[in-house]
């Protein structure tokens, strides 16, 4: 089985690289070819032909765009990721880096919040199906999932803020606590998706044999929910939030804006729009190799947990 | 086998959850308590829930955009980095909150009687924020680092072209700038191509501004991180995104600044609720808060401080492309928009109708000059005239926007054609780059732009705009009579004469209708009552030093 097994994650691995590098050349054509240009974006009103074939040639943009490709992937190799010509002449390591770490904090921990209170929630949803607390809960937090965040947050900070007087707006680093409403607001939002996953989950796995095999056992109802119902009911999770965890890096546009969060999801819209060649290929490429690793890695975890997934064995 | 896996795997996610949580807890708490223990006498820092602190301390919060280059006076290019670079550092000349040349790293200068040779003498007494001495050489290094090709400045050739040699060394053709001459260490010569009037304005931009040489050499790719200016304040903090702090300078030359620091929040966020808040000492006003502001009814309205913008939006002809190659469809179209009606419903008389070019503060504004005003009966009159009467061809208005409904003021305009001429204009967003690229190109029948002042002198507003033979005049405008009142403006140093020749170039421009003036925008601004001296300046210059909080002052 352990060799069966490596040879399976070896072969998804290797699998990566031409999927990576189809990814890496449509991405690198599509960002080229855009309608927008850079220069002409940072040099605005004041355009001169002669400054703009200048930054043309010092960015390398007057190459042909084979050459622009392999340079860019040569120098990406090397760890040098290009520069923003939006925030001229900073480095996309300078420019990216630092406020995708602010993002992908925050959106983690309200990932946790979420995970940690929508899978009870929607375990107890399932066990209360038929009654009237079922709809009632999911749909309790379905009320918040429904208001956009951009209604949801300035009334939160008008009431919290303003009113109450008990958080500051203002960003102060990730662990202030000013940056409890953002993460409250992101965590409690997604809580209602996942209880309705688990709630559905749940209730398949109460109609297998095994369970009905326990309870007949004579089991403690407790025991039967918690060790049988609700581990394999756990199951699906694994790969929803395997494949959540990729779109941390990719932050939440509104929320970030609207707590003046210096996150990625504001620099990553105006990169598009301005277009800034460098930032948007790291960040697509980042985002697009992150999810394909994601992918492999929650394929294999899962082939561990049950074996009964593990494609690739049968047939290798 | 596998049950027993899950439970290790879900063992240890659950207990690097808990892990997480908890140090989450730990550093919000911790954080939040250590802060407020140790930071209860440095006020500026504001704790949650606190209110009206921010006026007991020395530091100035207000927001501000997040840079769209380094800082780095040569690649500065736009508004939102200038406000930083100009606190920063400091050139030969600046410019005070009327807009008027003064000296700044000069003492005093003299101008050769063809007015080609400009001689700076020094101050004494300018030193770098490090303490060092600025001497001619460092003038010299700064002009000639700006115009250095392999520095690749995006401003240069715009401001300092006007310099001998400047081109030269630009191009690649020379090694130093031959303009500029150190005569002594507090002597510096600048020669100029034409004379020009307008040249010490030029060189209050930040390319002109000068730098140290023993910094960049010594560190070449960071010095912008922590630069070494002459200017009011240092950078002590920069947090792409987030944050830039400023700190009084306290070697500076022109008057030491009151206050001790300046924090511009870049993240944007809710800036309103953030002032309510009294997080912030400046806000802005939101369109939808304006008319309660404005007639007084707001909490907010006594916090409120206009601020003219030194700028122009104006609707702009092709005067290339049919029909508006015939001035009479232009003056049509100009007096059949009522600008006034406009802005009493859609923008509760906060803006300020255009009735020339040159905004207000402009030096060179003349009152006497006037474009057409609303005149929908003589519009229908000029347009019968016209030689597109009867076969006028499909209109079409671009913006550069994302889409979706077109700005409110651009369907009033549209509404005015509509009522006015019965002329159907269609509106098309286009996005930036590529509105500003068919610009050039000249694709656009007609276009909805806007143009802010660089330096204050007619020169940036009529010749960038409207001479035959600048890059800058996506009109297509020619106009032989302008483009010789321009050229005699360019080298006319008598300011009198010259502002008269731009009189009357602009009387000629409104005439032909090359444009139709919109609106002078204003800025709503919020100040707390206890900053003061918040100059209301229509452009950007240097301004924190005069500024400072009293407590006692606060409502």
């Amino acid at each position: 089985m352990g060799a069966g097994l490596f040879g399976y994650a070896i072969r998804r691995l290797l699998w990566c690289i031409p999927v990576l590098f189809a990814v890496s050349v449509i991405v690198f054509t599509v960002v080229r070819m855009a309608p927008g240009d850079p220069v002409d974006t940072l040099l605005g009103q004041r355009y001169d032909p002669v400054v703009a074939a200048r930054l043309r040639h010092k960015y390398g943009y007057d190459q042909p765009i084979y050459e622009q490709y392999f340079t860019y992937m040569n120098n990406l190799f090397h760890g040098d990721l290009g520069v923003s010509t939006r925030h001229q002449d900073f480095t996309v390591k300078q420019v990216v880096l630092p406020k995708m770490w602010v993002s992908t904090q925050i959106g983690f921990y309200a990932m946790i919040i979420t995970f940690l209170l929508g899978i009870p929630v929607g375990v107890y949803a399932a066990l209360a199906r038929g009654t009237f607390l079922d709809p009632l809960i999911i749909s309790s937090w379905l009320l918040l999932d429904a208001i956009p965040v951009f209604v949801l947050i300035p009334v939160a900070q008008w009431f919290f803020a303003a009113r109450l007087g008990i958080v500051g707006l203002g960003y102060e680093g990730v662990y202030s606590s000013h940056m409890i409403l953002p993460i409250l607001i992101v965590g409690l939002t997604g809580v209602a998706g996942v209880a309705r996953l688990m709630r559905a989950s749940v209730i398949t796995v109460m109609g297998e044999d095994y369970v009905r095999t326990a309870r007949a056992k004579g089991l403690r109802e407790t025991t039967v929910i918690i060790t049988h119902v609700a581990r394999n009911a756990l199951l699906p999770m694994v790969s929803i939030i395997g494949l959540s965890l990729p779109g941390l890096v990719a932050g939440d546009l509104f929320v970030e804006q609207l707590f003046g969060i210096p996150g990625i999801g504001q620099e990553s819209l105006q990169a598009v729009l301005a277009p800034d060649f460098d930032v948007v290929l790291f960040f697509v490429l980042l985002s697009s190799t992150l999810f394909v690793l994601a992918n492999v890695v929650f394929d294999l975890l899962y082939g561990v947990i049950d074996p009964r997934i593990r494609i690739g064995e049968a047939r290798g | 086998m596998s049950n027993r896996t899950l439970t290790l795997m879900m063992g240890v996610v659950a207990f690097l959850i808990l892990v997480v949580g908890i140090v989450f807890v730990i550093a919000v708490v911790g954080g939040g308590g250590g802060g407020g223990s140790s930071n209860t006498a440095s006020a500026p820092k504001t704790s949650s829930g606190v209110t009206g602190d921010i006026c007991q301390g020395n530091t100035l919060v207000t927001f501000g955009e997040d840079p769209a280059s380094i800082l780095d006076p040569i690649q500065v290019r736009d508004v939102g980095t200038s406000e930083y670079v100009v606190e920063i550092f400091g050139g030969l000349v600046t410019l005070d909150l009327n807009l008027t040349v003064q000296p700044d790293i000069a003492a005093s200068w003299k101008v050769s009687p063809d007015g080609k040779a400009y001689t700076f003498t020094l101050r004494d007494n300018v030193v770098f924020q490090n303490n060092r001495k600025v001497t001619a050489q460092d003038v010299k290094y700064s002009l000639e680092r700006a115009a250095d090709p392999a520095n690749n400045s995006p401003t240069v050739t715009l401001y300092l072209g006007n310099i001998v040699g400047l081109l030269d060394r630009y191009n690649g053709k020379a090694k130093d700038v031959s303009g500029v001459k150190v005569i002594d260490d507090k002597t510096v010569e600048i020669d100029l191509v034409q004379p020009s009037d307008y040249f010490l304005a030029e060189l209050t931009q930040p390319v002109g501004f000068v730098v140290d040489q023993q910094q960049i050499s010594q560190d070449l790719r960071n010095w912008t991180q922590h630069p070494n200016g002459t200017g009011p304040f240092k950078l002590s903090q920069f947090t792409p995104a987030d944050k830039i702090v400023l700190t009084r300078n306290d070697h500076y030359h022109l008057g030491v600044a009151k206050l001790d620091s300046v924090v511009f929040e870049l993240g944007g966020g809710s800036l309103l609720t953030r002032y309510q808040n009294n997080e912030l000492h400046i806000g802005a006003v939101p369109a939808i808060d304006l008319e309660a502001v404005k007639n007084g009814t707001s909490p907010l309205s006594a916090d409120y401080k206009p601020q003219p913008e030194m700028s122009l939006s104006y609707i702009a002809f092709n005067t290339k492309q049919a029909p508006f190659d015939d001035p009479l469809v232009r003056q049509a179209f100009a007096m059949s928009i009522d600008r006034d009606k406009i802005n009493t419903v859609l923008l509760y008389d906060t803006q300020r109708v255009a009735t020339s070019i040159l905004p207000p503060e402009m030096p060179g504004h003349n009152d006497q000059v006037t474009g057409y005003s609303y005149d929908p009966a003589k519009a229908k009159q000029l347009l019968a005239q016209s030689k597109y009467a009867g076969k006028m061809p499909h209109i079409v208005l671009t913006y550069a926007g994302a889409g979706g409904d077109a700005p409110e003021i651009l369907q009033a305009i549209q509404a005015g054609w509509q009522d006015a001429l019965g002329i159907t204009v269609d509106l098309q967003a286009s996005e930036y780059s590529a509105y500003l690229r068919d610009l050039r190109k000249g694709t656009y029948q007609m276009f909805d732009a806007g143009w802010a002042a660089d330096y204050p002198d007619p020169e940036d507003f009529l010749d960038k705009l409207f001479a035959s033979d600048s890059q800058q005049n996506e009109q297509g405008y020619v106009n032989p009579a302008v483009d010789a009142l321009l050229k005699q403006a360019r080298i006319e140093t008598d300011r009198t004469k010259r502002f008269a020749l731009y009189s009357q170039a602009e009387q000629q421009i409104l005439n032909d209708a090359a444009i139709i003036p919109t609106f002078w925008p204003i800025d709503h601004m919020l100040v707390k009552s206890c900053v003061q001296n918040w100059p209301s300046v229509s452009m950007t210059v240097p301004k924190y030093r005069y500024i400072s909080i009293d407590a006692s002052k606060e409502k």
